[in-house]
């Protein structure tokens, strides 16, 4: 019976992917139609939004309205595990790894935050944006609740910071959004404030402040998201 | 370079399969890691830098740490639940 099953599944797993791969070769090669969006994207993002990275040009000028909406379902999920599983308690951890790997990732958080901040900042130049650097943001949160033990950061960085921080991330998106109704008349265009030549940080108008609000909303969204998974256990370790 | 892909993607389809062959959780977090960090080269390979960045970190780096705290989580409960039954 297991040995038909294994059988089975290999058979098929091996049909599917028989008929992704026929599929794939059926995808038009971008090159073939001369007025395609490939075309006009290699052609004239630069000159329409002053972005070198096109991926950050399509995420946050072409398809922000998409991304505002990514955002709101990350809102959604923080809401939702708040709302299950958050507990008034402090948690009450270990005390953390040991005193040498304390010191080392004291010392290494400040350059883990400036290349957050960094791929946060040239998202519209080198690979990279708001939601990868906010991840990192995130992570120095999560690793300090491992390394030092949940309580530390706990009080010195509390849900309501975190929450504040959020909701101004999502809020800065929002506004942009709104401003650029007043500014030219369509939700989330381009406002081209402070615009030098591409390449340079302060240029593609408004897609460096929507990858810093995207980036603070996603780093705190995250660590929200785990210090309110973690805070159940300890309730209950306290208890015991 | 043609060499290098198709032996990352020898390995992704290895460390898939190690990932589940595993009853011990622990070991397959570790595969499941290890998966991503490959996905990450291949991604770099194939000029999708963005893409690569984005799995680097939530893949190998957030998705171990969610994970090893909710196993480490499960076992406190079994814990408690033994020693209550005791």
């Amino acid at each position: 019976m297991s040995r038909l099953k294994h059988i089975s599944i290999v058979i098929i797993l091996a049909f599917l992917g028989l008929i992704m791969l026929l599929d794939l070769n059926k995808i038009p090669n971008q090159f073939e139609y001369a007025n395609s969006i490939y075309h006009h994207i290699t052609n004239n993002a630069v000159g329409e939004t002053g972005s070198l990275n096109f991926v950050t040009a399509i995420l946050y000028d072409y398809r922000a309205y998409d991304s505002m909406g990514e955002s709101t379902i990350i809102f959604g999920a923080v809401s939702g595990i708040v709302l299950l599983l958050s507990r008034k308690t402090l948690p009450v951890s270990s005390h953390g790894l040991s005193f040498i790997v304390k010191r080392t990732y004291g010392m290494l958080t400040p350059f883990i935050f400036l290349f957050s901040v960094y791929i946060i900042a040239h998202g519209h130049l080198s690979p990279g944006g708001g939601f990868q650097g906010g991840v990192i943001l995130g992570a120095i949160s999560i690793i300090f609740s491992i390394v030092y033990g949940s309580e530390f950061d706990y009080k010195r960085y509390t849900p309501t910071t975190k929450t504040l921080l959020e909701t101004s991330g999502a809020l800065l998106f929002i506004g942009i959004g709104l401003i650029g109704i007043i500014y030219s008349g369509s939700f989330l265009s381009n406002l081209n404030i402070l615009n030098s030549e591409p390449g340079s940080l302060l240029s593609a108008g408004s897609i460096p402040f929507i990858n810093l609000g995207i980036g603070f909303k996603i780093g705190a969204g995250l660590a929200i998201i785990f210090y309110s998974m973690i805070q159940k256990t300890f309730k209950e370790e306290a208890s015991l | 370079m043609i060499i290098l892909k198709y032996l990352l993607l020898i390995f992704l389809g290895v460390t898939a399969y190690l990932a589940i062959s595993f009853k011990e959780i622990l070991i397959s977090i570790i595969f499941l890691s290890i998966f991503s960090i490959v996905l990450t080269a291949l991604y770099l390979i194939h000029n999708a830098p963005d893409v690569a960045l984005a799995e680097a970190v939530i893949g190998a780096g957030l998705n171990t740490a969610i994970f090893m705290t909710v196993i480490s989580q499960i076992r406190a409960d079994e814990d408690c639940h033994c020693r209550k039954d005791d």
